[in-house]
């Protein structure tokens, strides 16, 4: 334990000490390679003076740079090699994976849970968030309305998992129900379900509780937006008639739609790796196979295959990447705006 | 800075301290039922250890995990090795996380030879040497069969004994509560067709027979993996049962699906199940039996394997509160015996070291397996150890089935490689107890097997 704090530190203090002397090094090897005087000839010392600020930028990013391609791009050409070989990464197997995924029964329901999953939660936490955020600037009690609503946010989504697990929680035969939800259906004299096994809707209570975890983050952020609107604009509203139903819609929305669309491609990218719920509340069975679980548990399950799960993890991939460029794209162009 | 240092070395060094002189659950050389020749002899021939440490990674949680590290506490004791126990819910996946990423403990223990066998061959593992095996062919009952459990083809494609069979279950069990069954007048049925006449008696008087539990987080499904295991060794022949490990007999061939429906006959009875059908898929396997124990009984019977007495409620004494008797074979089979199903888990070491090896010879004295015998939940099939150490009779006689048996049948899900027997299995089952006709659950689980092919 002491070992391994000291050297943590030591590692630290060693780590810091490098980049200071890579900078400081490379600085002064710059200047030497372009010296600033060049015997008096003023246009020389011109023309050096500019490709230093030329190099210079690329001299600070270069490490950042190495490094993005050492824990980015060097995995995904890896994961792209690794699906064209057989279960250990040994054998080529062509496009074997592939054509796997494509007729295999789970993975083809994993791409329809995941689909469902994407059009449920992002719109719905979008609409919760930003519903609550109109509605608790109003009331007197709106701070603590929203504490109360964005405290989901701080817990792990298998400490929430370990919480819904006894709201769906069902007991057999006459015993008492413990789950509140059966708890609230027995009550109104209904009979109590096995949640998480009714297939097809049981994909929807996994959704419940991630839209319960993200909708405080969609909340505080589409808050934050709607206070930046201004006044002038609404009471200019209000004086030509518009009532609480056009306010909202002509006024607020179009001037948060950009948040909006943040906020909504935010938890799309979340939703596409869906894991740690699904895991810990049925593990893909019952027909809620994600992707995300599928392709752990064809990478770590009796053995694993490399192969396969490299494959997913391909999906995976390819489906964030549109709407990670999207994103990029449109914060560019916000920023040039400005 | 320097005192706040000081300070925790002197923590630190306290608490290794106290890790050495670990409390034994028993002490050394008093009580004669127990080997300490072997302890003393192992101490010994281990004094050179001192200060060395190593992982164990097993599959024991709770109660177990308590069980095992009293065991452990004679390895440290003996040897002086500074031994850390990790365990995880998930230790299928956990394993192949730990080997693949290049740091796995330096002994990993777990019950599927299955998935051992599949690390072997990724040369994950290391093997023991031809002595060990042939020291397990000796010494344990059914020594061939438990040494064949232990042998994989590894990176080389060469056969070789990988794996120590340490601690082994007993699968072919039906639990009950003797009292229950005297005060209703129920006797112990010795064939499956008087067990199932038993069951209709019971719905008959107004109560539930079975308890079946299928729940285990990421690994709901196995019970019913056992059900089945054991009714296709009561309804067709020991090659066969290979075969269908083998998937040289299909999964969705006429005999699997007749056992599958066989268990279905159990399970999806709403009348036989404690809590209906949909209890039974959502039920976990460590809550199932408490039903025998209530006041009045939930259900009266409750099949599973020797383990589950350690999640019987505390205080529950085997024997007298608490009885098994062997899960029938068919009266119409007569042709197939009494054929018994079991387990174990088998110790193999992941990076090799000197504790490592020490700590398997440990395993292989009758001190490591009586400690944990006199305690609860352990059976094993070595002959060299002294059965009165058995905590009651119900384990001894558990452990004489296992010791005598000349030949016995290791759970076939743990043999299948883990991508069916750890997986598609498991779901199989879940779907088939969901409402899926056997038929279409067996088909699912062959589709999968042929596409690891």
């Amino acid at each position: 334990m002491i070992s391994q704090i000291l050297t943590a530190i030591g590692a630290m203090i060693f780590g810091v000490a490098v980049c200071a002397a890579y900078f400081l090094f490379s600085n002064k090897l710059l200047d030497l390679i372009f010296p600033a005087k060049e015997g008096g000839d003023v246009h020389r010392a011109a023309v050096n003076l500019r490709r230093r600020s030329l190099i210079r930028p690329w001299l600070f990013l270069g490490p950042a740079l190495f490094l993005l391609a050492v824990y980015l791009m060097y995995p995904v050409v890896a994961t792209l090699i690794l699906s064209f070989y057989g279960p250990d990464g040994n054998q080529f197997v062509g496009g074997a994976n592939y054509v796997w995924a494509f007729n295999d029964t789970e993975f083809r329901q994993s791409i329809f849970n995941n689909i469902l999953w994407l059009a449920v939660v992002p719109a719905a936490c979008t609409f919760f968030g930003l519903v609550i955020a109109v509605m608790t600037d109003r009331i007197w009690w709106g701070n603590i309305a929203k504490a109360v609503i964005f405290m989901p946010m701080a817990i792990s989504f298998v400490g929430a998992s370990v919480i819904w697990k006894f709201i769906y929680e069902y007991r057999g035969g006459n015993d008492t129900q413990i789950g509140l939800l059966n708890a609230v259906v027995q009550l109104f004299g209904g009979t109590p379900e096995v949640w998480i096994t009714i297939p097809f809707w049981n994909n929807f209570f996994l959704m419940v509780m991630l839209i319960w975890i993200q909708t405080g983050f969609a909340m505080v952020i589409l808050s934050a937006a709607l206070r930046g609107i201004p006044e002038e604009t609404i009471e200019a509203a209000v004086i030509d008639g518009a009532n609480g139903w056009q306010i909202f819609w002509k006024i607020m929305v179009p001037q948060v739609w950009g948040t909006i669309a943040t906020v909504w491609t935010t938890i799309t990218i979340l939703v596409l790796k869906v894991f740690d719920i699904v895991l810990t509340m049925t593990n893909g069975q019952w027909n809620t196979m994600v992707l995300a679980n599928l392709m752990f548990n064809w990478l770590f399950r009796g053995g694993g295959d490399s192969g396969r799960s490299a494959v997913i993890a391909l999906v995976i991939m390819v489906a964030v990447t549109p709407i990670m460029i999207w994103n990029i794209r449109r914060a560019n162009a916000e920023m040039k705006g400005r | 800075m320097k005192k706040l240092l000081l300070m925790t070395v002197a923590v630190a060094a306290l608490a290794a301290g106290s890790a050495l002189a670990a409390d034994l659950k028993f002490q050394p050389g008093q009580d004669s039922k127990f080997n300490w020749k072997s302890y003393d002899d192992f101490k010994a021939a281990h004094a050179d250890l001192k200060g060395e440490t190593m992982t164990i990674f097993g599959p024991w949680r709770g109660e177990d995990e308590a069980l095992f590290t009293s065991v452990l506490n004679y390895f440290t004791e003996a040897t002086g090795v500074n031994a850390k126990y990790s365990s995880s819910e998930n230790y299928e996946q956990q394993i192949v996380i730990d080997t693949q990423a290049g740091s796995p403990p330096n002994v990993a223990i777990l019950p599927q030879p299955g998935l051992l066998a599949n690390l072997a061959s990724k040369g994950y593992l290391t093997p023991l040497g031809d002595d060990l095996a042939n020291w397990v062919k000796t010494n344990y009952g059914a020594g061939d069969s438990w040494v064949g459990y232990g042998t994989y083809k590894g990176k080389d494609g060469k056969d070789a004994f990988y794996a120590f069979p340490y601690k082994a279950d007993l699968k072919s069990l039906v639990w009950y509560v003797p009292e229950n069954f005297e005060e209703a007048g129920y006797k112990v049925p010795t064939t499956m067709e008087d067990l199932i006449k038993l069951s209709d008696q019971i719905v008959k008087d107004g109560g539930t027979p079975w308890c079946i539990g299928l729940g285990s987080g990421g690994a709901t499904g196995w019970p019913a993996t056992d059900w089945v295991e054991d009714l296709m060794l009561r309804t067709v022949s020991p090659k066969d049962y290979d075969g269908w490990v083998d998937n040289s007999l299909k999964f969705n061939d006429p005999k699997v699906v007749n056992a599958i429906d066989e268990f279905g006959k159990f399970a999806k009875n709403a009348k036989y199940v404690n809590g209906g059908v949909a209890a039974v898929a959502s039920t976990d396997f460590r809550d199932s039996p408490k039903g025998l124990f209530t006041v009045p009984p939930k259900c009266y019977l409750h099949k599973q394997a020797s383990f589950i007495p350690s999640f019987f409620p505390e205080g529950t004494k085997l024997g007298q509160d608490a009885d098994f008797f062997y899960f029938p074979p068919y009266a119409s089979h007569p042709e197939l015996g009494k054929p018994v199903l079991g387990a174990g888990t088998l110790a193999t070491i992941t990076k090799d070291s000197k504790a490592a090896r020490a700590f398997i010879e440990f395993l292989q004295t009758p001190i490591a397996q009586e400690v944990w015998m006199a305690q609860s939940g352990f059976l094993t099939p070595y002959k060299g150890v002294n059965t009165a150490a058995y905590a009651n009779d119900t384990l001894r006689k558990e452990g004489e089935i296992l010791t005598t048996a000349t030949t016995f049948r290791f759970d076939g899900s743990d043999l299948m490689p883990g991508k069916i027997g750890a997986g598609a299995f498991w779901t199989g089952m879940v779907d088939f107890v969901g409402g899926k006709s056997a038929q279409d659950s067996a088909d699912a689980i062959q589709k999968a097997w042929d596409s690891i092919k």
